[in-house]
């Protein structure tokens, strides 16, 4: 699976959470999008583990800083393409 | 000893700052805060400073282990640890709370144990278990030096009510800390800021609550119920922001830099907001260790947030009105979730404060009545279930000889400072009024503290207990 091809996946992830279009960048962190607070992090993630047929470790969850940060997690331990 | 007590601010601050400034490099300048540190805290509970040390000691040795080679070892000590951390909790803040409810519940009698509150207990086993954690998620390395770590776990500033620091807030400052003129000048101003906060407002707040709610509370008028909690609200908001203003200023004077605990709580238009806004460290602490816990299919996010908002509620108390108050927050935050942010947002905004400040009033009132029978007279109260009248005497007479104090304590819980100040900077040769302005308030802070310091009855703060 591509970098691009994850971000292209996330776009669309973070486009249905909060309802509105939304492009991803490495350095996207939650204070750049409206409304990604601790809880929508749970959708967030809880979709992003469902899309890509992966878990993010407890550690992970609460210490990732950016997008980039999560795309390397999800490049490494995707099942699902 | 408290920080605001005339001994602590006049004598044992200004020798510590002293000595720690004549010490040659940083590792003697780390010295002298360790010793004042434990000085610290045997003054004040020094029965329990062996647990202190013993905790400490293990959870650096734990914290050791956690970053060896061995997997099987270091998933070992991370559960060792964190059960070892919680149990001093268990034991010293809630064995009589759950004794007295499992005698409650199986009709038993079980000996109650009486066991003495070690002093900070709620504050630095969650430094521990930050500590563990973030050696665990590879966010920090662990300590090297015990006596740093001493340090860490010692450091007066916080010890005994927060923030709740984390290492890897304050790792790099631990071994070099840059002190310059301004530093000093932030911290003493702080000094000042939260002296006066505690001192001035929460302490003669502190009187009208004990008016209003210390007597018989089904007497009281449905207004006076509303008034008294606003009261409170407000005591609280004085007295804890004003601990953490001290422990922040107090922590700059020797270059470091701790998180913010408050930031005007009462603008916020949601309760979210409200939470992101008062004791930050504890509501970021259990978002990043606790509200991700639950690792099981999608039920995980209300889970996650219920185990927060209780803990957060428990943890400030062994008692259920406690617990009640955390519930009751996370409902409303749990109900702001299901609605969502963006229909929030097109409610009008004086309706938002109303319903933000609504709520806030009445947790504050479950707060105050770890009495169960008195915490409902007080519910039944705001509703006017007591058959009381609307308006009461007691209200209006606490009002008039109150009002000054009273508005001064509701505009300066909203950034009015900040704003003047900043108005003021914009205008030409504002900068030097505003300095010349904040240096003359925070002198008379001080000096009208100190007075009051002296001739007052003085209250201990109120998160110590917690």
């Amino acid at each position: 699976m591509t970098k691009e091809a994850v971000y292209v996946a996330l776009n669309k992830i973070f486009s249905d959470i909060f309802d509105e279009p939304i492009t991803l960048f490495p350095e996207t962190t939650a204070k750049d999008i409206d409304g990604w607070d601790s809880l929508e992090h749970i959708n967030i993630i809880h979709s992003v583990e469902r899309r890509f047929g992966m878990k993010f470790k407890m550690g992970e969850i609460s210490t990732m800083k950016c997008v980039g940060e999560m795309v390397d997690i999800i490049l490494a331990r995707a099942t699902k393409g | 000893m408290l920080f605001a007590d005339p001994f602590f601010l006049y004598f044992f601050l200004p020798i510590c700052t002293v000595l720690y400034f004549v010490s040659k490099n940083g590792r003697y300048r780390n010295a002298v805060l360790l010793f004042f540190s434990l000085l610290f805290y045997a003054w004040g509970d020094l029965k329990s400073l062996p647990l202190l040390l013993a905790a400490a000691a293990l959870n650096f040795f734990l914290g050791r282990l956690i970053a060896g080679k061995r997997p099987a070892a270091a998933k070992a000590a991370l559960v060792c640890g964190i059960l070892f951390d919680l149990g001093l909790l268990v034991v010293f803040k809630y064995s009589a709370f759950f004794t007295e409810n499992f005698n409650a519940l199986t009709g038993l009698s079980l000996p109650v144990p009486e066991i003495a509150f070690p002093l900070g207990v709620s504050f630095y086993t969650f430094r521990l278990i930050s500590y563990l954690l973030d050696v665990r998620w590879e966010k920090i390395p662990p300590e090297k030096s015990f006596s740093r770590f001493l340090l860490y776990v010692s450091l007066f500033p916080c010890t005994v009510a927060g923030p709740v620091v984390r290492y890897a807030d304050i790792s790099e400052e631990m071994r070099i800390r840059e002190i310059s003129v301004e530093d000093l000048y932030a911290g003493v101003s702080r000094i000042a800021v939260g002296l006066g906060k505690k001192v001035i407002l929460a302490d003669l707040l502190a009187g009208i609550t004990e008016e209003l709610f210390a007597g018989e509370i089904a007497s009281l008028s449905v207004l006076g119920c509303w008034y008294g909690a606003v009261v409170y609200a407000l005591q609280m908001y004085y007295d804890f922001s004003g601990y953490s203003d001290m422990a922040i200023g107090i922590a700059r004077l020797f270059g470091f830099h701790f998180p913010e605990n408050f930031n005007y709580p009462f603008v916020c238009k949601t309760i979210a907001e409200f939470w992101q806004r008062w004791h930050i460290t504890l509501g970021s602490f259990f978002r990043d260790y606790l509200l991700y816990v639950p690792i099981f299919g999608s039920p995980r996010k209300y889970l996650g947030l219920f185990l927060v908002w209780f803990s957060t509620g428990l943890w400030h108390g062994a008692s259920w009105n406690f617990v009640i108050w955390g519930l009751y927050f996370g409902l409303f935050i749990l109900l702001e979730n299901l609605i969502g942010k963006k229909r929030i947002k097109k409610i009008p905004v004086p309706v938002r404060h109303l319903y933000t400040k609504l709520v806030i009033t009445v947790g504050f009132g479950i707060f105050y009545f770890t009495d169960t029978a008195r915490l409902g007279a007080f519910l039944a109260g705001l509703f006017g279930g007591n058959g009381n009248p609307f308006f009461g005497e007691t209200l209006l007479y606490s009002l008039a000889s109150n009002a000054f104090l009273l508005a001064a304590a509701v505009l300066f819980s909203l950034p009015v400072v900040p704003w003047v100040k900043k108005k003021l900077e914009e205008t030409p040769g504002g900068l030097i009024a505003s300095g010349i302005f904040t240096t003359a308030a925070n002198v008379t802070l001080l000096v009208v503290s100190t007075v009051l310091m002296i001739t007052a009855e003085s209250h201990p703060f109120l998160y110590a207990h917690f």
